[in-house]
């Protein structure tokens, strides 16, 4: 059979929103609705400066596991509260961003560490590679069940706080950043301002595995080589945490920007969860680019967006480029 | 700029002789989910200074050896992925987790932020010292695999990759991209980005401590190594007038001991890895292969 080339533009996916999908998920936020949040902050001299100050963030959340995060806050002598609140969550293996280069530009900024990730891990760690085909076989165990959880707990967190406008609140990340970009806006649709989602992970996982041998998609290739006899079943517990079956949920605001030539998040998955979307929302594709999506150029467009929307009031100043 | 540190060569044979004196009794155990009908990967376990039991995916191809090899120094992060599919169809791949990483973080664990500047005041305490063994440990494992063609040995990563390849010769092939150790003091002024940022975050705690900061550094940086070099190294540099680019690292340019190239990166992660495929591939001997596949079967 001859090669065909890739047109992922007019890419259609395949994936099925279960009937249950909303009972599901609607079930897990009011079973962690029943724990209380018990944040903690814990100022960290260390890493603040004359401009923000640095916290170290812990709270409560799915099956009792406690979540870690940086809190980056403009100190009131740079710039006085209100301030808009910013979750900046992480990508798949990167380290969860201590986000103080966003709270320079006047966001009150939490960098979320869902289960598994470093200092979130003393009760659940899957490892790396393992999360992405953690209990992959049943949708009530399975790795990102409380993965998604615990990034909306930070929108919880977000809402303890005085200094915080709780009527400005954004979310944004890359790669599986993107993806929780994409799962907290739909799951906390309540709350969120707007997103700005990158390379959007954990969308047509299963499409996405077919069209890439790059990791951590390859963990499923590698699941299913072993164990071919399961494919039914990863693909039922999959459609339960597909950003596809999310993306029409969100409300806010969306800007998503991808690669199109993303070997690790294939440019056909994100044109699919950008075209589930009904909220308004832009795309933007960057001609020869990987799993970066363009960012050299895109982070302004990015820090626009979330300012257009946010409103910080500091100055301007370039944030750290975001990474998967 | 390329003036040596008073006692760097005691510094760094000192090391050698530490890991010269102890075994690296590598263990292998072969990974059947990470395993394909082209190579078996494995997880190897090699033994550094301390002594502390560090590892790395090792993926072999299947047949006939022996084959061009690939080492892939450890990033700055806590985890260092799998090797490329692509590449382990075309070399033996070793892929390397320094003390204190995922996989390898026991009884030891990095702290990220934090990594970069612990026991950073002394050039006798930091933590890059032993990090440094493990990668030169890393090196000696690769170089000795009878599956090796040890014509054909390339080394690819930041800083970490540089300095090994100058104290392990048996590289004949270096990438080297997203230098951290390079004028490290000077980058610290410009930026606030992490991980630098965590040296900022230091010598604002501690600012007596510059000096001798700045002199733990000196060792680590690839400035005052590079000159023993012998492999051909591509380095990618970055935009003109910017920290990585052609005017910041020339001075290191000039001192690598071998042939050096440039590749000038064009922030387009698509046309960069394949041009630094291609590059490998041709120095090894093999078929360049993109990781994006632009047409389906």
């Amino acid at each position: 059979m001859p090669a065909t080339e890739r047109s992922p533009e007019t890419f259609v996916s395949s994936v099925q929103r279960p009937g249950d999908f909303d009972d599901f998920w609607n079930g897990l936020l009011a079973e962690v609705g029943e724990i209380p949040l018990n944040p903690t902050v814990e100022h960290i001299p260390m890493r603040s400066t004359d401009e923000v100050d640095v916290y170290e963030i812990g709270y409560d959340s799915l099956d009792g596991v406690r979540i870690a995060g940086w809190y980056c806050v403009p100190k009131e002598s740079y710039l006085p509260p209100p301030y808009p609140g910013l979750l900046i969550v992480p990508g798949y293996v990167s380290e969860p961003t201590l986000p103080k280069s966003w709270a320079k530009q006047g966001y009150a900024a939490i960098g979320v560490a869902p289960r598994g990730k470093l200092r979130s891990n003393d009760q659940f760690n899957p490892g790396y590679p393992g999360l992405l085909v953690h209990n992959i076989v049943d949708k009530n165990t399975y790795s990102y069940r409380g993965f998604y959880i615990d990034a909306c707990r930070a929108v919880d967190f977000a809402l303890t706080r005085s200094e915080i406008d709780h009527s400005r609140i954004g979310v944004h990340g890359s790669s599986q950043g993107g993806a929780l970009t994409i799962t907290t806006a739909a799951l906390r649709s309540d709350v969120i301002t707007c997103g700005a989602a990158g390379a959007p992970y954990l969308c047509g996982f299963m499409e996405a595995a077919a069209l890439t041998h790059s990791y951590p998609y390859e963990e499923i290739n590698e699941y299913l080589r072993l164990y071919p006899e399961r494919e039914r079943q990863v693909r039922e517990t999959l459609e339960y945490f597909d950003g596809n079956n999310f993306a029409p949920m969100i409300k806010a605001p969306m800007l998503v920007y991808i690669g199109l030539e993303d070997d690790v998040c294939p440019p056909e998955t994100g044109f699919a969860v950008f075209n589930a979307m009904n909220c308004e929302k832009t795309l933007h594709t960057a001609e020869n680019c990987a799993h970066d999506a363009g960012a050299f150029w895109e982070m302004a467009e990015i820090e626009a967006f979330l300012a257009k929307h946010l409103q910080p009031g500091a100055p301007a100043h370039r944030a750290e480029t975001t990474v998967g | 700029m390329s003036q040596q540190p008073t006692g760097f060569s005691d510094y760094w044979n000192a090391i050698d002789a530490e890991l010269a004196a102890v075994p690296a009794r590598p263990e292998l155990e072969a990974i059947p989910m990470r395993t394909t009908h082209f190579c078996t990967v494995y997880w190897a376990k090699i033994t550094s200074i301390g002594p502390y039991r560090i590892g790395g995916y090792l993926s072999i191809p299947h047949g006939d050896g022996p084959f061009p090899a690939i080492m892939q120094t450890p990033k700055y992060g806590s985890v260092n992925h799998v090797p490329d599919y692509n590449d382990r169809k075309r070399y033996v791949m070793f892929t390397l987790m320094h003390r204190g990483q995922r996989l390898t973080d026991s009884p030891w664990a990095a702290a990220y932020p934090g990594l970069l500047t612990d026991g950073i005041a002394s050039k006798a305490t930091y933590i890059y010292r032993s990090i440094l063994a493990d990668c030169l440990r890393g090196a000696e494992f690769l170089q000795n695999r009878p599956e090796v063609d040890s014509s054909r040995i390339a080394i690819t990563g930041d800083d970490l990759a540089l300095i090994t390849a100058a104290r392990r010769p048996g590289f004949s092939f270096v990438h080297a991209a997203g230098l951290m150790f390079y004028r490290l003091m000077e980058n610290r002024e410009r930026t606030s980005a992490y991980p630098v940022e965590e040296l900022n975050d230091y010598l604002r705690a501690f600012p007596e401590q510059s000096d001798s900061v700045a002199g733990t550094l000196a060792f680590f940086d690839p400035v005052h190594h590079v000159s023993t070099i012998t492999a051909r190294t591509l380095l990618s540099v970055g935009d003109g007038g910017a920290v990585g680019g052609p005017e910041w690292l020339q001075p290191l340019k000039d001192q690598i001991g071998g042939a050096v190239e440039e590749y000038r990166v064009t922030h387009r992660g698509g046309t960069d890895n394949d041009s630094i495929d291609a590059w490998l591939a041709n120095q090894l001997g093999r078929e360049p292969m993109s990781k994006f596949r632009r047409t389906l079967p």
